[in-house]
């Protein structure tokens, strides 16, 4: 198997910096996938808003650089 | 050496290389920028793969789903048998480009204004991004996928500047790279680009929109500076002109103290100097104190020897001549003396005989007085009889003038004294008619008091006539008649 095929699905990452996440506009995360880290256009499974720093998963992949995420915890972990 | 061995040696030896070159010409590996394609025989639908094919939730398949049924091989990394003829390998470039993005528009407010970046981006690392990618620019040099890039960007950049002022544009430049990514992100997907980073470097200002802008703040701020500097500066200036006032006070005060060191020094050099003639002096000075001290003895010696030679002599001298000069004048004192006592004893004689003398003319005198006073006695007893025969008759005549004249009594009797003074002096003085010769003791003091006593008489006679005159009219004018005549 190529190491090119590996998916980002489970992994988890992070919103970059100027990548935020709202309704209505792809965020973009940080993901380390094939020994290296990727950004890829990301947007909220919960259709809601994700704040840039946060700790999300991957839970799908939609095109070749979109993918589906959530907050990798239910509540900010400084909350 | 037989031509077996040197058969099976080369054998031993040819073999390996001969495979080595093979496997060396057969085995492909690209390099971790490259993506190695593998089109040809035997690659068309792995069955592994095509198992792998997804549906998504609308019933068509996902991209992995795709990208597993594409009809070449994907390396990444690792390395692949190619075999010659049947297969065809190709490297795709996964390595990051550049593109540089310049973009003249017009902003909201219709003002142009272009805007210069950059973008970098490269082919994904997925198979899905390698698949688009290799089908659209794998035979290409780069030059396509680069301009088509500048393309999708330079459109959206253009429509992005139009919805935006430039004063948002330069204030917000991460805006405006955030939202050009955005936008073009459905295009890179489906070229299989991943932008890196998207850079705005420049606002172009071809108008000097940009630069009026900023010209009051810039003007204000160089007013600042100017100010600052011109503030700094004069303080620099103070500081440095009393730097120069202190550095001048301590100039000043060096140069007293060095002068004053000088003149110390001046002062010690010239007293070394002079030491050399004071002490000469000194010793002169000395030389002309023992010479006086000397010349002093001298002098004294010389006073003794006179005092000896001449003033003994002479005060000998002057002691015989005080000497014989008081027994002269002794011998005149007793002299003198001498004669005034012979005088004296020759006055006293005198003064005695006219005593004597005096006593007895006095005697003879009283003598021929008394006789005389009786004689006179009897002639007046005569001549009083007479007058008195005449008094009643006027003392009539007169109480008669009286009485006429009474008012005027003090003249009548002034009147009467000037008619009758003469005969009272008369009177008076007739007591010295009959003194043949007077002697006066005391000289002419002596006829003073006689003349005196005269005209004393003289005083109270004339008064009582005014009293028998005054007492004329009262008809007493007997009783005074009657004392006169005694």
């Amino acid at each position: 198997m190529s190491a090119s095929s590996e998916s980002p699905v489970g992994k988890t990452g992070r919103v970059s910096r100027h990548g935020a996440i709202r309704p209505g506009r792809l965020g973009e995360v940080l993901v380390p996938i094939r020994g290296g880290i990727e950004s890829f256009l990301a947007r909220d499974a919960d259709g809601g808003e994700i704040a840039a720093g946060e700790e999300v998963v991957v839970v799908d992949v939609v095109a070749a650089r979109e993918v589906i995420v959530t907050r990798l915890y239910e509540q900010e972990p400084a909350a | 050496m037989s031509p077996d061995l040197i058969l099976i040696l080369a054998l031993v030896i040819g073999i390996p290389i001969v495979i080595a070159i093979l496997f060396k010409t057969l085995w492909r590996v690209p390099r971790a920028d490259e993506a190695l394609i593998i089109t040809g025989f035997g690659v068309k639908g792995a069955p592994a793969r095509r198992a792998e094919i997804e549906l998504g939730p609308d019933g068509q398949p996902t991209p992995q789903g795709v990208a597993a049924g594409k009809t070449f091989r994907i390396i990444t990394g690792g390395g692949a048998f190619v075999v010659p003829v049947l297969q065809k390998a190709q490297y795709l470039t996964l390595r990051a480009d550049a593109a540089e993005l310049e973009v003249t528009g017009v902003d909201k407010q219709k003002i142009p204004v272009g805007v210069r970046g950059v973008a970098i981006f490269k082919v994904g690392d997925d198979d899905v991004s390698i698949t688009n990618a290799a089908t659209r620019f794998l035979d290409e040099a780069g030059g396509q996928m680069h301009s088509l890039v500048k393309e999708v960007f330079h459109g959206h950049l253009r429509s992005i500047i139009g919805g935006l002022s430039v004063e948002s544009l330069i204030a917000n430049r991460n805006e405006l790279a955030q939202e050009t990514r955005d936008a073009s992100v459905q295009e890179m997907q489906k070229l299989g680009l991943v932008v890196d980073s998207l850079q705005i470097q420049d606002i172009i200002d071809p108008t000097g929109y940009i630069a009026a802008l900023g010209e009051p703040r810039t003007a204000e701020v160089k007013m600042l500076a100017r100010i600052a500097q011109a503030n700094a500066d004069r303080e620099a200036t103070e500081r440095e002109q009393e730097a120069a006032a202190l550095k001048a006070a301590a100039e000043r005060d060096t140069a007293i103290k060095l002068a004053a060191f000088q003149a110390e020094r001046d002062r010690a050099m010239a007293q070394t100097a002079q030491a050399g003639p004071l002490a000469d002096a000194e010793a002169r000075k000395q030389v002309v104190v023992q010479e006086t001290e000397v010349a002093d003895l001298e002098a004294q010696r010389e006073e003794k020897r006179l005092e000896t030679t001449v003033k003994k002599p002479a005060d000998a001298e002057a002691y015989r001549i005080r000497v014989e000069a008081v027994g002269q004048r002794e011998a005149r004192v007793e002299l003198a003396e001498a004669s005034k006592r012979e005088v004296e004893l020759k006055a006293e004689a005198d003064a005695r005989r006219v005593q004597l003398d005096a006593t007895a003319q006095a005697k003879r005198t009283r003598e021929v007085g008394e006789a005389e006073a009786a004689a006179t006695a009897a002639k007046g007893d005569a001549e009083g009889s007479s007058i008195r025969a005449r008094g009643l008759a006027e003392a009539e005549a007169i109480a008669k003038r009286a009485e006429a004249l009474e008012k005027e009594s003090d003249a009548v009797i002034g009147q009467q004294l000037a008619e009758q003074l003469p005969q009272i002096v008369e009177a008076a003085a007739k007591s010295f008619s009959n003194v043949d010769n007077l002697t006066v003791l005391n000289g002419a003091q002596g006829i003073g008091e006689i003349m005196n006593q005269v005209i004393g008489q003289a005083g109270p006679a004339l008064e009582l006539a005014r009293q028998a005159l005054g007492s004329n009219g009262n008809g007493r004018a007997r009783e005074p008649k009657e004392a006169s005549g005694n």
